[in-house]
């Protein structure tokens, strides 16, 4: 059979091919986000920025949006600078260099509230830490890593334990980027006498800014939108935007101020992405050297 | 070969009566994934048995059951044989219900008569009583070594409770106190079914009196001996059995599993009293049978099974929730649910006892306003603001006047 004949154009064929996605993100994607938008806007007198008002009045609110804010600004760079150094360190080829690879991919394998609650048997006051540390002496009683009276060592194990989970999926990113970078060019830099962190600085980092930039807004966005490692962890310790979202949704039973939560997250997501996009650009020439 | 034959003829029967006999049951309760299939392969086989009916449970979401019976009874045809729910479950689906009082009658135990008073709503006996349910506490032996002198646990008010903690803290350099506050925990249940009406007489009418504040103030006092970790608990049988805490508090549900661990360890004793008497909520389930049922006759012969003083005393080991009929609670085997057992009658039976009902026909934001008061006053340690008071009084009247629901017990 002629393809080209039986689609009448082949000009016509990547946007059959592309039906099937477009109808899952119609479905699954966009028909949630228009109830979600309509839900926060509409009351049953119609428009109203009554949710909006009841999200802002929210005794929990502002701790919220602080939470998120600063659990995302802490575990993304943190998991940047990691993944950037593991993904030097597997780019390096080394014997077995996959087999760490595989290793440190492993964490994504797993959900995010079982690493939460891997975590907290961890942290926990009875947990492995405090036994180990009472085992060898170092501390008299547990010490109470997670604790109302002490929001900074409880937000603390969040991050470690989120850096733990996440950090692999920047590393898979970025190694692949570093793939893509052809030798020639740091050979040449070699060549002009470049150093090693002049290499880094002034050949590998611009060349990866593309990977960069995407691992940038994937972990941005997943870290505003984390909610089962804290709650695992924080409880009511440390509430988070999306988790708001879910209480209300799920225990207080008003979908309209749970859909405020989430368009306000959804634009807080967007407007990040725009500074990714914004600040991050890769010029074509740049690239297309 | 001829008996062979008669045998197969018997199951064949057997198989066509169970098939033609199947009924539905939707359920607020059991909905956890491990009673769902307790329900399934233990609670429900003996009365296949018995009477060749086949049972399709299905557990459900308060408002996933609420939707779909009114869309049945809307549609004026059903699928729904037969529900369980908690009081306040009932009442959200009221016009769906069929008069059961031609029940009570059949009913193989006696039912507390004020109980079968309370589940007559609308002109009509919307359901059966089922079993019930409470919140108290829970202690480890060790703590008694740290009771305050002259303090009876039978007996227990607030003061004590704060006496004693500071005791064990003083003593050992812990927080031995548990009141769960994670996200999923019932901490809600404690604020208004047990310290508002134990401290102000009420659990909406006084929501920002001066007894109430002095209330916040005591639990700000407290709070100091809870272990630090409380607002992430969501139950307290695990703090219980790793030595987190020796004194807590939680539905009998959340402590179960402590005691049925080590039933040597642990005592249940009645919730405290404060100054207005010992505010504690009954929580009661029940059977009812919607109008559109199709088949009423098999779903009363379920109620009847349920009923039974056995498949009482059957719920009680596998769920935690209390018999309400009265021959069952002399069959509780020793163990640990004997421990809780006589917790939960000390309780009930307790001189200066107020009970609270669990509010119902409202909305959830209720849970939302008392425990946001909880969050600000007490885990966060604010002042106690009577403005912030005042304004959650007023948002919380609102929701029972937006619904035209009555204020529960012992406000209404």
């Amino acid at each position: 059979m002629n393809w080209r004949r039986f689609l009448g154009t082949d000009t016509l064929l990547p946007y059959l091919l592309l039906l099937p996605t477009l109808a899952y993100l119609l479905v699954f994607f966009l028909v949630p986000l228009g109830n979600a938008i309509s839900l926060s806007f509409w009351g049953e007198e119609g428009f109203t920025a009554q949710h909006f008002l009841g999200m802002f009045q929210d005794v929990k609110f502002g701790e919220a949006i602080k939470n998120t804010f600063f659990l995302a600004l802490s575990i993304v760079p943190l998991q940047l600078i990691t993944a950037l150094l593991l993904a030097m360190l597997v780019n390096t080829r080394f014997r077995g260099s996959k087999f760490f690879l595989y290793l440190y991919a492993l964490p994504l394998g797993i959900s995010d509230l079982a690493a939460g609650l891997v975590w907290l048997a961890i942290f926990t006051q009875h947990g492995y830490l405090n036994s180990i540390l009472m085992a060898l002496g170092l501390i008299e009683r547990p010490i109470y890593f997670i604790s109302y009276q002490n929001v900074g060592l409880t937000f603390l194990t969040i991050v470690l334990a989120e850096h733990w989970r996440a950090t692999a999926i920047v590393l898979v990113i970025l190694v692949a980027g570093l793939q893509m970078i052809s030798r020639d060019y740091l050979e040449a830099a070699e060549v002009l006498g470049a150093k090693r962190w002049q290499k880094l600085w002034y050949v590998i980092l611009p060349l990866l800014k593309p990977s960069l930039q995407s691992a940038l807004i994937i972990r941005t966005i997943f870290a505003l939108q984390m909610f089962a490692v804290a709650i695992a962890l924080g409880g009511e310790i440390v509430p988070v935007l999306a988790g708001e979202s879910y209480y209300w949704y799920s225990s207080y039973r008003n979908p309209h101020i749970a859909s405020a939560y989430a368009v306000l997250l959804m634009a807080i997501s967007l407007g990040m992405t725009w500074v990714y996009l914004r600040f991050l650009r890769t010029r074509p020439e740049v690239t297309r050297l | 070969m001829r008996s062979v034959k008669l045998i197969l003829a018997a199951v064949l029967a057997v198989g066509l009566l169970a098939a033609g006999q199947e009924i539905t049951w939707m359920s607020t309760q059991f909905v956890p994934i491990e009673e769902a299939e307790w329900v399934r392969n233990t609670l429900l086989p003996p009365f296949t048995q018995q009477t060749g009916i086949e049972v399709n449970f299905l557990g459900s979401e308060y408002a996933a059951f609420v939707d779909r019976l009114m869309a049945e009874h809307e549609a004026g045809q059903g699928t729904i044989d037969v529900i369980c729910g908690l009081h306040g479950d009932f009442s959200s689906v009221l016009p769906t219900l069929a008069d059961v009082s031609h029940l009570l009658p059949t009913i193989p135990g006696t039912l507390p008569p004020a109980m079968v008073e309370l589940a007559q709503m609308g002109g009509i006996q919307a359901y059966i009583p089922l079993m019930q349910a409470t919140y108290l506490m829970v202690i480890n032996k060790a703590a008694l070594d740290y009771l305050p002198e002259g303090v009876d646990i039978w007996a227990l008010t607030y003061d004590d409770l704060l006496a004693w903690a500071r005791n064990i803290y003083e003593a050992t350099g812990e927080k031995k106190l548990g009141i769960p506050a994670g996200p999923g925990s019932l901490l809600h249940r404690f604020i208004h079914g047990y310290l508002y009406p134990s401290f102000t007489g009420y659990q909406v009418l006084a929501f920002d009196s001066g007894a109430a504040v002095r209330m916040w103030e005591f639990m700000q006092e407290l709070w100091g001996y809870v272990n630090e970790a409380a607002p992430t608990w969501d139950a307290m049988d695990t703090p219980l059995l790793t030595g987190e805490v020796l004194i807590a508090w939680d539905h009998t549900a959340r402590l179960k599993g402590a005691i049925v661990e080590r039933p040597d360890d642990f005592i249940a004793i009645p919730s405290p009293a404060g100054p207005m008497g010992r505010g504690f909520i009954t929580v009661l389930a029940g059977l009812g049978i919607p109008k559109t049922s199709p088949n009423p006759e098999a779903a009363a012969e379920l109620i009847r099974y349920l009923t039974s003083p056995e498949a009482q005393v059957a719920i009680l080991e596998g769920v935690g929730f209390f018999p309400v009929v009265e021959e069952a609670a002399g069959a509780v085997p020793p163990g640990a649910l004997q421990i809780l057992a006589a917790g939960v009658s000390a309780q009930a039976g307790s001189p200066d006892a107020i009970v609270s009902f669990i509010p119902g026909g409202i909305s959830d934001e209720y849970k939302k306003i008392y425990r946001d008061t909880f969050t600000k006053f007490v885990i966060r340690g604010e002042p106690v603001d009577t403005e912030f008071l005042r304004q959650q009084a007023t948002r919380l009247r609102e929701l029972y006047l937006e619904a035209g629901a009555p204020y529960p017990a012992p406000d209404g």
